[in-house]
């Protein structure tokens, strides 16, 4: 189908030198900063309406345990990045290695999301208003914060969790594509775009934190 | 992500001849500025409001560096910075505007 | 016609010449652009023809309701006694399945039927041909987005059948209403439409990616952005608006699926969520998604009218800059809608100032339509006859928005018939009128055989005439206080006493109606029998009138088409014919620079 298309492009007027592949994804990751603007902002917006509904920093979630989380997806936006640069340079190796750690570091942040979102909810907080009872890390009897914050937190974490998740699918079809030899110095252009991918996904994460755990 | 080939004609990489920038120093930044966060975050005796600002502007400046040497926004074409940026404006319009609510 | 001569892959030419493509291939689940365009054109048809008919149905209810008190006896609704108790009872109908009427026609006109006939089928029609590509930039992703739209519509369809019915806190969704069935009465119908719409989002959001992108990188040789249609214009302001705005509305309905579902509160006020929340976020969407529902039409419209009148667009830069205004200032107006709703009241103040600001250029483009037309050798033909009267009911409906932009004046004016007849004057005297406009024009190119002229006029005529004897006496039910999704006008007095304008309408509205059966004879009949269409029947410049009719797979084949002149060069002094394609070689002057 691309093939189609190569008489046009060879002789295309381009704009911005940016081929469709890169363009496309970039143009599509646009589209996703609203949609992290729309649920992130409503947060902001509930959070500035009700804010006894929500608790001081690492009174109910565990800040030590997701700053190691936000650790852990930054080294695997350092070996994607590695990965790409590996693939340009023609070292088919380090493009397998590299391609191997992001999704297993992905994995990694799965995990320990999973772990966190189990523990919270033993805790009593949970995305349902009607069964909000979370008692914080410290134990004790109080409810801390109110509702709106198990149901803004989890939806926010969850689609971000999602999109990681996607990405780790993605990342292992990048792999099973890498053994098979399909990029190379001159074609990766699938590289990039899971590289441009993945990085969104960090940059989502780097906000997040700050705003949902720090703040 | 089946796509995985540029279609015939389209260079591999289009942001040409640059030095590759540091990967690990931009880690390293990384790793330091959020360890800072983490820190300031618990620092009681900053004023709420400044507290947010810094910890927004700490936040801003690590996506900044994921974006500009990660993603190699800084060697796109400009005209790709302009595409990038647009939805920015919008974000902030969105929510400036609704917090006026007061609720 | 200049042509490059390309090399060219040979298999990807064997492949599009020779080899036999099985035909679920090849129709059903095609990768074609020019093909999806028209798969999305029969879906949205349907829709059109099926919200239509809810319409109808309201309007019966409306006539004649049943209200003895006040002396009615109603009428039974035909075709009552097919529908269920749940529904209809003795041949009247529930209140309860009349707000599913008014919600499910505005739903499925706004997002199934208006919305994929404009974006859904042109985009993905005209951008690779007028910019002179083979195809879109990423084809597969183009047959999804068709397959995942024509799903969501199963999902909205199926809604009708659930117990409960089909969704029924009207086309806004506002909440709480649509998050708690005590009130609503409406569970599953209300989840399956906040999924349906979520849905249809991706889709709409993977073919804004493909047609920005193909946008940007695929024009042909010589085809500068200035150099561009209105139509492709329009069509690109189009896609990054739905890029921008669709993604927040699907945060929204996510928000809203979790509160209907999971138990979530971010709508709900008992527990300290904000109703008004779920309105910010829908009409900061909302508000450019009208933008998206009339950019392409009025994109169309200059093409056609320049076309029509043989002349240049009067003004093509300041068209080009006034579509990018709309779009730009789109993002800061959604506030208008709610003016009446509890909001922040400097924040009315706002929104009615930049609500105010973006009638400008609107404006500026009435003045060039009508400046195009101006001493020009008109044709009126049937597209020509659709973009003309786009252009009066279009300046009617923006009309009616002033009044309703000035926040004082709004109050008495909101939820009133007096909105209904403005959206209906920008929507279907605008947006519906550019889509005939746009098929009439554009039908031999697709099917290669005209439509029958006749029949188009006939069917113009009659549209024109009873849709404003349909929509214009609603200003005045509007300002005399009838209330919108009304089921019973009649039970009070000072709406019983125009009862006789409401029966009126109901007939109109009927035969406005009976005559959409021309425009679908005319269509399915042409298909199969319409006189045999050449390459360029309008004499038209832009590019894909010099492909043939109907275009093959690749378009030009491995001709690419090099592009030398702009796209309004009709009745230019010294040329032989009162239109040059624009492809054509310019005389003796040395071949601009590619961009």
């Amino acid at each position: 189908m691309s093939t189609a298309a190569a008489p046009s492009m060879e002789h295309g007027t381009s704009s911005f030198g940016v081929y469709n592949l890169k363009l496309g994804m970039w143009v599509f990751l646009l589209s996703e900063v609203m949609f992290f603007t729309g649920l992130i902002g409503s947060y902001i917006i509930l959070r500035f309406a009700n804010p006894d509904q929500f608790a001081v920093p690492g009174a109910v979630l565990n800040v030590p345990l997701t700053a190691l989380n936000t650790f852990i997806l930054i080294c695997s936006s350092v070996s994607m990045v590695k990965a790409f640069a590996d693939v340009q340079a023609g070292n088919q190796a380090g493009l397998k290695k590299w391609l191997l750690v992001t999704a297993l570091l992905g994995m990694v942040f799965l995990g320990i999301q999973a772990i966190e979102y189990t523990v919270l909810a033993s805790e009593g907080f949970v995305p349902m208003a009607e069964r909000y009872a979370a008692h914080g890390r410290a134990g004790g009897h109080e409810t801390l914060g109110g509702p709106l914050y198990g149901t803004t937190f989890y939806t926010m974490t969850g689609f971000h969790g999602t999109h990681v998740s996607i990405g780790v699918a993605c990342l292992w079809w990048c792999v099973f594509q890498a053994y098979r030899g399909r990029y190379t110095a001159n074609s990766h252009g699938g590289i990039e775009i899971m590289g441009l991918y993945w990085h969104f996904v960090d940059l989502v994460w780097i906000i997040l934190f700050t705003i949902v755990y720090l703040i | 992500m089946a796509e995985h080939t540029a279609p015939a004609g389209a260079p591999a990489s289009s942001h040409g001849e640059h030095k590759a920038p540091n990967y690990y120093l931009i880690w390293l930044i990384l790793f330091v500025v959020t360890v800072a966060e983490v820190g300031v975050a618990f620092i009681s005796q900053i004023p709420k409001t400044v507290l947010i600002l810094i910890l927004l502007a700490m936040a801003i400046y690590k996506a900044f560096l994921v974006a500009m040497y990660y993603m190699h926004l800084k060697f796109e074409p400009r005209r790709m910075w302009l595409i990038v940026t647009a939805p920015l404006p919008l974000a902030v319009i969105l929510v400036v505007i609704v917090l006026r609510e007061g609720w | 016609m200049s042509t490059a001569a390309v090399p060219h892959d040979t298999a990807a030419h064997a492949q599009a010449h020779h080899e036999h493509i099985p035909f679920i291939r090849k129709y059903i689940f095609s990768t074609d652009h020019k093909v999806i365009g028209i798969q999305f054109m029969f879906m949205s048809l349907f829709f059109l023809l099926l919200g239509g008919l809810l319409a109808m149905a309201m309007r019966w209810q409306i006539a004649f309701p049943y209200n003895e008190t006040a002396g009615f006896q109603g009428q039974p609704l035909p075709g009552g006694d097919l529908l269920p108790e749940t529904m209809v009872v003795q041949g009247i109908m529930l209140p309860e399945f009349y707000n599913a009427l008014v919600t499910m026609h505005g739903t499925i006109m706004v997002f199934f039927a208006i919305m994929p006939l404009l974006v859904g089928v042109w985009a993905n029609y005209l951008i690779p041909l007028q910019i002179g590509a083979p195809d879109m930039a990423f084809p597969r992703i183009n047959m999804m987005s068709f397959w995942l739209a024509f799903g969501a519509g199963l999902l909205m369809l199926a809604s009708f059948a659930v117990t409960g019915g089909a969704a029924n806190a009207g086309w806004t969704g506002y909440t709480p209403l649509s998050i708690n069935d005590l009130y609503s009465g409406v569970k599953t119908g209300q989840q399956l439409w906040a999924l349906s719409l979520t849905i249809l989002g991706f889709s709409s959001l993977m073919g804004s990616v493909n047609y920005i992108t193909t946008l940007i990188n695929m024009r042909a040789p010589g085809m500068t952005w200035f150099r561009l249609p209105l139509s492709t214009w329009a069509l690109l302001i189009t896609s990054i608006l739905i890029l921008l705005a669709v993604p927040v509305l699907a945060g929204g309905l996510i928000m809203m699926f979790f509160d209907q579902t999971i138990g979530t509160n971010f709508f709900k006020p008992e527990t300290g969520g904000q109703p008004l929340l779920w309105q910010h976020l829908f009409w900061f969407f909302g508000h450019p998604e009208v933008y998206i529902l009339i950019l392409p039409a009025m994109g169309f419209v200059s093409d056609i009218i320049a076309n029509g009148a043989r002349k240049p667009i009067f003004g093509y830069h300041a068209m080009v800059w006034a579509i990018i205004a709309i779009g730009f200032i789109g993002w800061i107006v959604w506030g208008h809608h709610m003016f009446m709703s509890g909001m922040n009241p400097m924040l009315g103040g706002f929104f009615m100032v930049t609500t105010l600001i973006i009638a400008v250029p609107s404006a500026i483009k009435t003045f060039n339509w009508l400046g195009t037309v101006w001493r020009g050798n008109i044709r009126f033909h049937t597209p020509m006859l659709f973009a003309l009267s786009f252009v009066a009911l279009f300046v009617i409906g923006g009309l009616s928005g002033v009044p309703l932009a000035a926040a004082p004046v709004d109050i008495p004016l909101h939820d009133t018939y007096f909105v209904v007849a403005h959206i209906h004057y920008v929507l279907v005297g605008g947006s519906l009128f550019g889509i005939f406009a746009a098929i009439t024009f554009w039908f031999p190119k697709m099917f290669g055989r005209t439509m029958n002229e006749t029949l188009g006029k006939v069917h113009w005529a009659l549209t024109f005439v009873f849709f404003n004897l349909t929509f214009f006496p609603m200003h005045m039910l509007g300002s005399g206080g009838m209330m919108r999704r009304l089921y019973d006008p009649t039970q009070y007095p000072h709406i019983a006493s125009m009862q006789d304008t409401n029966i009126f309408i109901t007939w109109c509205a009927l035969i406005l109606f009976a005559a959409q059966l021309i425009f679908m004879w005319n269509f399915l009949w042409s298909l199969f029998k319409g006189k045999l269409a050449g390459e360029n029947p309008w004499e038209a410049n832009s590019l894909e009138w010099t492909a043939p009719s109907p275009p093959p797979h690749g378009n030009w084949g491995d001709r690419v088409p090099v592009v030398h002149r702009g796209p309004y060069e009709y009745s230019a002094p010294g040329a032989t014919a009162d239109y040059q394609l624009q492809t054509e070689a310019p005389t003796g002057q040395p071949l601009p620079a590619t961009h």
